[in-house]
């Protein structure tokens, strides 16, 4: 037995060694990204629960945005508090632009088809708007294939309970750092906002 | 916790204490790893201790995860020399409750006077933690208690952890710690069992118990194992424990020392889909142990071969949180140095203990469990004694079996409220008159209310 803890501890201790970073603040954003990161969205940003967005393919400048407002405490919707706020606090503006980077580089997540009807009154909305309500065309900005373009996020193989969730945060007002979105939500019922959630996120 | 019960019988071959198979576990919600990450507890906890996916993740990257300034130290070739939190990773527990049994206890001195019933405990226990990251890739969990029925500081649960990502889909670590599954990151094994994870440490508890399930944490040891997790969903631990009991040396006067190693294993495979989790794993250690206590450690020895499985599911939604843990635990005795003297009836015995429960949480505030235990055995009627009031065994059996149910109130993530209520079917070997004073199971019937913050 001893021999093994022996050589279990030189073994671990040996993998480490040699890749202690030089200067630990300026890790690099694939090192985050797989290091800590993943622990919730996933090594390559797919991730496993809808309580964490798909970060794979997102808008290099959304990504940008939101973690700044995530360390500036601008974003504050609840998980944003829970878990954003302190994983975003010691990052450096280089090390945004570093894990913006890396998330925009990965291969998407593939959209999963919901529910006909549902998948049916969502791409209405999605593609047209809600004249009667005052709610825009969710493409006009999001992009017809919900691929996102600069501040706009790609919606498009995103969970669609977290967008639900991202919605209803800006009805509700616990997010507020897209006015745009405050105004575009203001009317629409649950049953809207779920729609659109579930075609865009299956595009 | 299980260390500190309501009153220790040390029998000869160390399988029966009196509290400790379902004595109250120990506290993992540390603040300090909130202020550190910079994360809610939330983030790390269904409702304290029970860890999320990602809090079991955070456990086996070794604690070290954080989001503070830190103190750095680097070697004129670059070579990092210090990275130190600037805020200590420094915690406090405090426990109190009230406890009442269905009957009084008998006095422990004056025959056929009763104890008071409605004990009230301030503290239950008082924990000083220091939780966190130490250096890079090194992180402690270390607990120092005082417990109030003993009015004594101990040293608890501590597990010190090194960990390393070798590529995205594999972590290794190792694990210095003195309690066997006191390092494991599922709830279902017995060091963070919940639901239940609190009992009172003043009303009586079954007196059999496995080594898995507090034996050899009652004798004193110290552990190394390693590691290895892969694709967040495969994880395979193997290591051993030394006896280190608070003593000058082990010699004869010690009691229930370790003989060389016990060796531990443990393999789990969850499977994550969407805000679900499942793991079903298996775990065992074998020791073999000196009974001592006059005797001298050249003799031969007790062996306990523990296997056992578990398995856990979770669901977390916004509103709603479901879990379910269960664990099987069978332990066969070879009882050479109990049997040898006389002590044991019995050369070999069986010891299996079989729990599940369920709770139910609803926005993180309101949760209620409900649970079922059972411990059946061999009869041994020296090893379980019968006439001792409230700790004797009827038969010389070592079952007991029963239900608990809990309500919880958190009405912030680190403060909690329980009422929970524990119902005996047999305790001890019999429904009815189980020590032969004429107690029954159902006398020990508890009512417990805690009351518990960490901060």
């Amino acid at each position: 037995m001893k021999w093994f803890f022996a050589l279990a501890a030189a073994a671990v201790l040996a993998t480490g060694a040699s890749s202690v970073p030089a200067q630990p603040s300026e890790q690099s954003a694939t090192e985050l990204a797989t290091g800590v990161c993943s622990a919730c969205h996933g090594p390559k940003g797919q991730s496993i629960s809808s309580v964490f967005p798909n970060l794979a393919g997102q808008q290099a400048n959304y990504i940008v945005l939101q973690l700044d407002a995530f360390r500036s405490h601008e974003r504050g919707d609840p998980n944003a508090r829970a878990y954003m706020w302190g994983m975003a606090s010691q990052l450096s503006d280089a090390a945004i632009k570093g894990l913006a980077d890396y998330y925009a580089a990965q291969k998407p997540a593939p959209g999963e088809v919901g529910d006909k009807t549902v998948m049916v009154e969502g791409a209405k909305i999605y593609d047209e708007g809600i004249a009667a309500q005052g709610v825009p065309a969710c493409a006009s900005c999001h992009g017809k294939d919900a691929q996102g373009n600069g501040a706009f996020p790609r919606l498009g193989g995103q969970h669609a309970d977290y967008l639900v969730a991202q919605l209803q945060g800006f009805q509700t007002g616990t997010r507020v750092n897209a006015p745009i979105m405050t105004a575009v939500v203001r009317t629409m019922s649950p049953e809207q906002i779920r729609a659109a959630a579930v075609y865009a996120a299956s595009k | 916790m299980s260390k500190l019960g309501w009153k220790r019988v040390r029998m000869f071959a160390c399988a029966v204490t009196v509290a400790g198979a379902l004595g109250s576990g120990a506290a993992q919600a540390v603040p300090s790893y909130a202020r550190q990450t910079g994360l809610a507890c939330e983030a790390c906890h269904t409702a304290f201790p029970e860890l999320t996916p990602y809090g079991r993740r955070f456990k086996l990257n070794g604690y070290t995860i954080d989001n503070l300034p830190q103190v750095s130290g680097i070697s004129p070739n670059k070579q990092e020399t210090l990275l130190l939190n600037q805020l200590a990773p420094l915690s406090f527990m405090f426990q109190t409750s009230y406890t009442r049994t269905k009957s009084a206890m008998p006095d422990s001195t004056l025959p056929g006077e009763l104890a008071k019933n409605g004990q009230v405990l301030f503290p239950q226990q008082a924990s000083l933690f220091y939780a966190g990251r130490i250096a890079p890739n090194l992180g402690a969990f270390v607990q120092m208690t005082y417990d109030g029925t003993s009015g004594t500081f101990g040293w608890d649960n501590t597990d010190i952890r090194y960990a390393r990502s070798i590529n995205e889909n594999l972590l290794l670590g190792l694990s210095l710690n003195n309690n066997p599954t006191v390092q494991d990151p599922w709830n279902s094994t017995p060091a963070w069992q919940t639901p239940f994870d609190q009992r009172s440490s003043v009303a009586p508890s079954p007196g059999a118990v496995t080594m898995l399930d507090g034996g050899l944490v009652d004798a004193g040891v110290a552990g190394l194992s390693m590691y290895g997790y892969l694709y967040n969903s495969v994880y395979a631990e193997f290591g051993g424990y030394h006896s280190a009991p608070a003593a000058a040396q082990l010699d004869s006067t010690s009691t229930n020392v370790v003989d060389h190693l016990a060796p531990y294993w443990r393999i789990a495979y969850e499977h994550q889909w969407g805000r679900h989790s499942w793991e079903i794993g298996a775990y065992g250690v074998v020791a073999k142990i000196h009974p001592g206590g006059g005797i001298a450690l050249s003799g031969p020895t007790n062996k306990y071969e523990d296997w056992a499985l578990d398995s856990q599911y979770q669901y977390i939604g916004d509103d709603h949180i479901v879990s379910v843990s269960t664990t099987y635990i069978d332990e066969k005795q070879t009882l050479d140095s109990t049997y040898g003297a006389g002590a044991s009836t019995n050369a070999s015995d069986r010891l299996k203990t079989f729990r599940i429960g369920t709770s139910y949480l609803y926005q993180r505030k309101y949760g209620a469990a409900l649970g079922y235990f059972r411990t059946t055995g061999s009869s041994d009627a020296l090893l379980y004694p019968s006439g001792a009031p409230v700790v004797g065994f009827a038969n010389g059996s070592p079952n007991s079996n029963g239900w608990t149910g809990e309500l919880d109130w958190l009405p912030y993530q680190n403060l909690k409220l329980a009422l929970q209520y524990t119902g005996y079917s047999k305790f001890n070997g019999a429904s009815s008159n189980y020590d032969g004073n004429g107690r029954n199971a159902s006398d020990n019937d508890t009512s417990y209310l805690l009351f518990w913050f960490n901060y």
